[in-house]
């Protein structure tokens, strides 16, 4: 048994390693964090046309993604309801309906089951099929072409579980009038960390950047005046939002350009500097461009147009899903400046990706450590330098890029979903919450 | 048993590659490949599942469930698991209407010379 009063303490910055480790915690937000929360299913340009399908996961539990005929998306959970066989084995495609490979069960795109082999002779006329669908997901939500979807009946509205991390979701989900669309196909690789230590650190932490990737920008960047451009961004003032369990933290930039993706990229963002401060406001267009989770698992990286899924499996593993995201219809070679960026820096053998993936995986490593397990971390760092609605931008923010606000957000709101608190009772606790923060800073 | 023509849909109302179910007894469908309309049973004759709802691609329909395949011209099994043919129906389309008859009696007549024609050839 665990007491996870003891194992993390947000307003002291405590954290027990224990929760990156411990496979009954593990099972425990399996069912508390994962299963209550908003998980990404899916963006609408994965789904162009009906019948189009993606498999992906909701944590461990496989789910299929299907754009309907009437043009709605529905996911369920892709087990056979006869002996559990995954139902279609495809990554994606286009389906008119998915037969299961063991016994030939077969269900239509909306879930139904429609055919059992040897319906008459083996089961006499007596199966009821509509009984026997596979688990539909009872709550999608269509987010500005982003899916979500959640287990929990009892889970708030999307927006509300957004709550003020909308207004920087929309610094990329609106930051176009044509959209986004993601590259098609997701990057996939298995990394041997917990999912924590991803989530949180695209949460909240632009600390390690300096460091981890010192090397990553000597060898990505030649001309020393570039390398002294992103020194620069660096030392400049910037900002971190925590709220919900979300988090995002940005440099304040001077200009849209010059942009990571180079000069192609820079020539389209010049062209469509109006429209873009038109959607977002200049500030907002200028700042919001950093690290980014949505509570618990889905993260982006605006600087490097990357886009991705912690997905969990174990406590010590990760299996990444990732994607690059473009601004529809821009210019081929600005794409194609975009993806290069993408793959250069946060892919598989991104020169960032592996400094990132080194530290979580050694971290790991070391809790084997008996004693390593059982000795307290820091997440100290701005403690008490919390504020709110600085510069109008709405929530707990922080006046500076280089805090871990935003972590210990998201283990507050893990910690409340792991003690098996109500929707409610969080909602309540938060309220709370906020009003002290707003009373200490009037 | 009624041999007359119906209207069944508009030329419009199918696209390249898709159907058009009729709920007659039992149902059949009129499927499109190319410029080209059929009309068949539209129940497959493996299991049970609806032709309409599958792939129609070079005048032949293939069954999404365990993917037998029909030869939209003749009805004959293209590939299995599906042994029987699919009957087939008259069709006819003028300027942009599709009509089709749909003969029961006809067809048993061509069933079982289908059976006959396949006992002699197996002997
Ligand atoms: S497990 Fe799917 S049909 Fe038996
Ligand atoms: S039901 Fe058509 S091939 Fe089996
Ligand atoms: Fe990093």
């Amino acid at each position: 048994m665990f007491d996870i009063a003891d194992l993390v303490q947000p307003d002291k910055g405590l954290i027990d390693p224990s929760i990156y480790t411990d496979p009954e915690i593990y099972q425990a937000e399996l069912a508390n964090v994962f299963a209550r929360s908003w998980l990404f299913l899916a963006h609408d340009s994965q789904l162009p046309k009906k019948g189009s399908f993606l498999q992906t996961y909701m944590a461990e539990d496989p789910v299929l993604v299907v754009r309907q005929r009437d043009g709605s998306v529905k996911a369920f959970l892709n087990q056979c309801r006869h002996r559990g066989m995954r139902i279609c084995r495809a990554d994606e495609g286009v389906a008119k309906a998915f037969t299961c490979s063991y016994h030939g069960w077969a269900y239509n795109i909306a879930g139904e089951l429609v055919n059992v082999p040897m319906e008459d002779r083996a089961y006499h006329n007596e199966i009821d099929k509509s009984q026997w669908g596979p688990r539909q997901v009872p709550r999608i939500h269509n987010y500005k072409g982003f899916y979500f979807g959640t287990w929990d009946d009892e889970a708030p509205s999307f927006e509300e579980y957004l709550g003020d991390m909308a207004w920087y979701f929309d610094a990329m989900a609106d930051r176009y009038d044509d959209g986004l669309e993601l590259v098609p196909g997701a990057t996939k690789w298995v990394i041997d960390a917990n999912w924590k230590f991803a989530a949180e650190q695209f949460a909240s932490d632009m600390y390690h950047v300096p460091i981890s990737h010192s090397s990553g920008f000597v060898a990505l960047f030649d001309d020393p005046e570039i390398r002294a451009l992103a020194a620069g961004a660096l030392a400049a003032p910037g900002r971190q939002f925590s709220g919900n369990g979300h988090g995002s933290g940005f440099g304040l930039r001077p200009d849209l350009v010059p942009d990571p993706a180079g000069p192609d990229f820079d020539a389209f963002l010049i062209e469509r500097r109006e429209e873009i401060y038109r959607r977002l406001g200049e500030q907002r267009a200028l700042a919001v461009y950093g690290h980014n989770t949505v509570f618990p698992n889905f993260s982006w990286l605006a600087t490097n147009n990357t886009m991705r899924v912690w997905h969990p499996r174990g406590p010590g593993r990760i299996e990444v899903w990732s994607w690059a995201y473009l601004p529809k219809n821009a210019p081929e070679e600005a794409k194609r400046a975009s993806r290069l960026n993408t793959v250069r820096t946060f892919s598989p053998a991104g020169v960032f990706e592996t400094d990132d993936g080194e530290n979580w995986t050694e971290v790991q490593q070391v809790l084997r450590g008996h004693i390593a397990r059982q000795t307290t971390f820091n997440a100290q760092m701005g403690l008490g330098h919390e504020q709110r609605d600085l510069d109008g931008m709405p929530g707990r923010t922080a006046g500076d890029m280089f805090t871990e606000m935003a972590g210990r957000g998201m283990y507050q709101r893990w910690a409340d979903l792991m003690s098996g608190l109500s929707w409610q009772e969080i909602a309540e606790l938060d309220k709370r919450r906020r009003e002290q923060e707003e009373a200490k800073q009037s | 048993m009624s041999t007359s023509w119906i209207r069944a849909c508009g030329i419009d109302d199918i696209d390249d590659g898709e159907a058009f179910r009729l709920d007659t007894v039992p149902p059949v469908s009129v499927f499109r490949s190319g410029d080209e309309f059929f009309c068949l049973d539209d129940t497959c004759t493996h299991e049970d599942y609806s032709l309409a709802d599958s792939w129609v691609e070079d005048c032949t329909v293939e069954c999404p469930l365990h993917q037998a395949k029909f030869c939209l011209r003749t009805g004959a099994v293209l590939a299995q698991p599906a042994t029987r043919p699919l009957a087939t129906h008259e069709i006819k389309v003028e300027g942009t209407d599709i009509y089709v008859r749909i003969d029961r009696e006809r067809e048993e007549h061509r069933e079982e010379e289908h059976r006959e024609g396949a006992h002699h050839g197996a002997a």
